[in-house]
């Protein structure tokens, strides 16, 4: 059952009526229930035996490790419950780009050895997100960060928690114990504010990001029709279809939280306005990049090797340098890391994984070139140009993997690579070849004008949140804007069957 | 050893890691207030630190410490 489809929606009306009618001790126990039906219904009932074994050996391992001293024990508790979880997660969602890999590597190297069939295996909901959270929770008992919840109950309403398990954000312990477990009065201005949220979310999924699909996939579908400048087009149409439909989703599960009295971390803060790779993947998908930044980045960081490697490199190419230049093979790992984790395919660990390390590195390596050209035009840090600069360059690049994240396979994404620069016809963008790609003159017109108030709210709330910006409006005001997004989702929003619209891009990650 | 003792030699640290003479930092500096110190020149700066004072510092104090008053509570409680 999809977070934005109807039966949801009311679903939802019955369980925020409820949750604040019970006895408050008791609402914990309620979401848990709640959760547990959610995922009984949402797939296969069966499936729920993944998480809830996941819950079970990570809850007593975290227990184990509190509980002993001898580092040597404790490290291997860890590492065995790491394995364990990380296993069923590479069987279940890895699999087959292991088979890949190997059959395109044995047909290569071995031209007519026996190849290996895929198998289609049932995935549990949320995998990727419940595992990083559970291990998150794991490792932050392991480092003393914090204590262990003995409560099994308790715990297993963190790892099934309902509005994140489909697309996260990824739940850190430490900033949901305080909120899961306790008494939540009704708030109105809270429940208030959680649905508008929400409203705002059904505006960027259902009437941005479900229209731009339409041009998106007509491209990406058939891109030999669709040579030349069609194709960075459609990636840019991708890169606002894919932000909206993720960030989108996230304003959904986020207000959902909220009407519950429950805060959940933020996972987008306006990205396409980076000034660099960096910088961007600081304000895109947060959740992901501060786990792997806490748990992989930085223990690798610490390791005896890498204060080798630096050393190395600080004495062969100077301090400065040598440094910088130590900590591109660990970030290699974080990127094929951070491609890994949109799915196995080699599509998405170079289209969001290592080509992005490559910006990163090259972007490093450039830097004095960069001062030299700042210098000779004079161009200040502040300086209004030099920032619109690299916000476009930085959107661009983004885009440029994009291609890759979008195209059937990264193969096929060279081949689109080919056929962008095979015609020139900057004639579509006048002759009104552009309105045949599945959006009509009216509905383009839509698109462009949902942007065009996506912009201005995005520029809004880069000094202060747009919700208390219209609460302190009056009534009249307040209620025109509100009923305004509520009815523009219903009137212009592009539903699926049952009312329900296409599944969430990030849902299956 | 004071505390004034420690900001002392933690100056000359930051002064050398984030290579600006200009650097002074205090209790509530974090790594908003000074411009290269992201999460790359945190690991940096820890290992520095960590050699100046002879100390390990766990990689849940890594992970958590919010700002540089913090990391001083941190270097006082190791070497007393």
């Amino acid at each position: 059952m999809s977070i934005t489809s109807f039966a949801f929606l009311c679903s939802f009306a019955v369980v925020l009526a409820l949750y604040y009618l019970i006895p408050k001790r008791i609402q914990w126990m309620f979401l848990l229930l709640v959760s547990i039906l959610y995922f009984l219904t949402a797939g296969e009932p069966w499936l729920m035996l993944y998480p809830a074994a996941a819950i079970t050996i990570v809850y007593a391992g975290a227990l184990y490790i509190d509980g002993v001293k001898e580092p040597k024990r404790r490290k291997t508790a860890l590492s065995l419950v790491v394995v364990f979880c990380l296993l069923l997660l590479i069987i279940l969602k890895y699999c087959n780009f292991g088979i890949y890999t190997y059959n395109a590597l044995a047909m290569r190297i071995f031209p007519g050895s026996s190849l290996l069939t895929t198998v289609q295996l049932p995935v549990p909901l949320g995998i990727s997100f419940y595992t990083l959270a559970l291990l998150g929770y794991l490792f932050d008992v392991y480092y003393e960060i914090g204590k262990p919840q003995r409560n099994f109950l308790k715990f297993a309403l963190f790892g099934l928690y309902f509005p994140v398990i489909v697309s996260g954000p990824i739940l850190r312990y430490r900033d949901m114990e305080d909120q899961l477990y306790a008494s939540h009065k009704m708030d109105f201005k809270q429940v208030t504010y959680g649905l508008q949220r929400m409203v705002w979310g059904f505006f960027k999924k259902l009437v941005i990001a479900e229209r731009l699909a339409l041009i998106v996939g007509t491209v990406f579908g058939n891109y030999r029709s669709y040579a030349g400048l069609y194709i960075p087009l459609a990636a840019i149409g991708f890169a606002f279809q894919l932000y909206t439909d993720f960030s989108g989703g996230m304003d959904i599960v986020l207000g959902l939280s909220e009407a519950l009295g429950i805060r959940v971390a933020e996972n987008f803060r306006t990205p396409y306005f980076s000034r660099s790779i960096q910088e961007f993947w600081r304000r895109w998908h947060i959740t992901l990049g501060e786990w792997l930044k806490d748990y992989l980045f930085y223990p690798l960081l610490r390791t005896a090797t890498f204060g080798h490697l630096q050393e190395a490199c600080k004495k062969r190419f100077g301090k400065k340098t040598g440094k910088k230049i130590a900590t591109f093979v660990p970030m290699f790992l974080l990127w094929f890391a951070v491609g890994m984790w949109h799915g196995g395919a080699w599509k998405f660990i170079i289209g969001s994984g290592l080509l992005h390390w490559c910006y990163i590195v090259c972007g490093e390596l450039l830097i004095p070139l960069w001062t030299k050209i700042k210098a000779f035009f004079r161009l200040g840090a502040d300086s209004l140009f030099l920032k619109g600069w690299q916000q476009l360059r930085t959107f661009l690049l983004v885009c440029a993997g994009f291609v890759f994240f979008r195209a059937e396979s990264f193969s096929e994404g060279c081949r689109m690579y080919g056929a962008m620069f095979s015609v020139w016809n900057p004639q579509i963008l006048w002759d009104g070849s552009l309105l045949s790609l599945g959006l009509d003159a009216i509905e383009a017109g839509l698109a462009i004008l949902a942007l065009i108030v996506l912009l201005t709210v995005s520029l809004l709330q880069q000094k202060e949140g747009l919700r208390d910006r219209i609460a302190r409006r009056n009534i009249v005001v307040r209620w025109v804007i509100w009923y305004a997004l509520l009815f523009s989702v219903i009137l212009f929003g592009y539903y699926g069957p049952e009312y329900s619209a296409a599944e969430f891009i990030y849902q299956g990650f | 050893m004071t505390r004034e003792t420690i900001y002392e030699r933690l100056n000359a640290v930051f002064q050398d890691v984030f290579d600006d003479e200009e650097i002074t930092v205090n209790d509530a500096t974090t790594s908003a207030d000074i411009e290269d110190w992201d999460s790359l020149e945190h690991i940096n700066l820890v290992a520095a630190v960590e050699k100046e004072f002879g100390l390990k510092f766990t990689m849940g104090q890594v992970v958590t410490m919010k700002n540089v008053g913090e990391m001083v509570d941190i270097i006082l409680k190791s070497i007393g």
